[in-house]
């Protein structure tokens, strides 16, 4: 070993305090705090929606929240899992994740196309308002995945900005949706998955910069 | 003879505990290593250079490794990134040539090493990608020689590098 690596070995071993190593349990759990926490301010903020315990929520309610919720649960592990990088980690999961949750807004066009009724869309006097709540309702878990990244030591960055993106969309809608009471499946799969298309293209393009080492 | 998985992995754990002795043994294996792994990657002239940013991102980011996973794989992510990142700033180099004699010595973990290895990265890329990419980031020569060397125009050599260069850092951890 050359004389320039022995000094720098010497300067950071002088250095060397401990650290706590990433731990993924810990990630998760900070998602899911973050996630929780979306969910308590939708409640004080906008009031979740009493009819789905109260059995009036109809099935494309629950299919979306839920699947929002598995894209976001999928998301979320994949981006703490790249804190900790790895020659061999894989990160197709949310992959097939989203392909799942692409069905809703493909069934929500084909359903206004067979009726013949797309100006529909246009009617909706509550999308748009859904659509920036549950962008709004995604910045808690969207930083604390960015927090997570940031002590990590990422790798693959247009990736990871692109799960975060997804991982914080999913789980913000979901946390909105559980406020909104319109369960047809051209709001839901138009307007609830449109948070996470968003999400995903902002985390794609502007978070790898932020996650550069 | 350089520390094996397990051993490494053990010296890590002490490190991040704050045992100064466990990491200078550490860094010091982790640099041998490091020298074989980018030796035919990077120009003799900028091997060091690079071994030390390694090294660098290793300290800065030790907490990143977690202890119930293999050392060696969480080091080479950060290598790849690393040589990639080097490669991108790479222009030009004086070095012209490189040695072909530094494969890795036969061991137990010659499996995991292949695994991980740089050149499990360039059968990724089409043909024309890996070979400008080789000419000039790695062999140094010029834009206008490798073009001539290849057969492609300059542009081309430029957009194959470009497009080579991304595709590379989007499989930092692929292992296959």
């Amino acid at each position: 070993m050359n004389r320039i690596n022995q000094d720098l070995i010497e300067q950071m071993a002088s250095e060397l305090q401990p650290v706590r190593p990433l731990k993924m349990r810990d990630g998760l759990l900070l998602v899911a705090l973050a996630a929780l926490a979306s969910v308590l301010l939708v409640d004080v903020f906008v009031g979740l929606w009493a009819g789905v315990l109260q059995g009036q929520a109809s099935a494309f309610f629950m299919i979306t929240n839920g699947l929002l919720l598995v894209l976001g649960i999928a998301s979320a592990t994949s981006v703490v899992t790249m804190a900790s990088p790895r020659v061999g980690n894989r990160h197709d999961v949310p992959k097939w994740t989203m392909a799942m949750a692409g069905v809703l807004p493909v069934a929500a066009l084909i359903t206004l196309a067979a009726q013949q009724s797309e100006a529909e869309l246009l009617r909706d006097p509550y999308g748009l308002y859904c659509t920036g709540a549950a962008l709004v309702a995604s910045t808690l878990t969207a930083s604390a995945l960015l927090v997570w990244l940031r002590r990590g030591a990422p790798v693959s960055l247009n990736t990871a900005g692109l799960h975060l993106g997804v991982a914080a969309g999913a789980l913000g809608s979901a946390a909105y949706g559980l406020a909104c009471p319109i369960d047809g499946i051209v709001h839901l799969g138009v307007f609830h998955i449109a948070p996470v298309v968003i999400a995903g293209l902002v985390g794609r393009f502007a978070v790898p910069r932020l996650l550069r080492w | 003879m350089i520390a094996d998985e397990s051993t490494m992995a053990h010296l890590m754990a002490l490190s991040q505990k704050g045992d100064k002795n466990a990491y200078t043994v550490l860094l010091s294996e982790a640099s041998s290593w490091l020298q074989r792994y980018f030796r035919r990657k990077v120009p003799d002239a900028q091997l060091d250079d690079l071994v030390q940013e390694v090294l660098l991102a290793i300290h800065k980011k030790r907490a990143s490794y977690d202890a119930a996973r293999p050392f060696l794989p969480w080091m080479a992510a950060i290598a790849r990134y690393r040589w990639i990142d080097h490669l991108r700033k790479v222009y030009r180099s004086q070095e012209d040539t490189l040695e072909d004699n530094d494969a890795f010595e036969d061991s137990d973990e010659e499996a995991v090493l292949a695994r991980i290895s740089l050149d499990r990265l360039f059968v990724h890329l089409s043909d024309k990608q890996a070979e400008v990419i080789e000419l000039v980031k790695i062999e140094g020569h010029s834009i206008r020689d490798a073009a001539r060397a290849c057969g492609q125009t300059e542009s081309s050599v430029k957009v194959n590098i470009h497009r080579g260069l991304k595709k590379l850092s989007a499989l930092i951890e692929k292992a296959e």
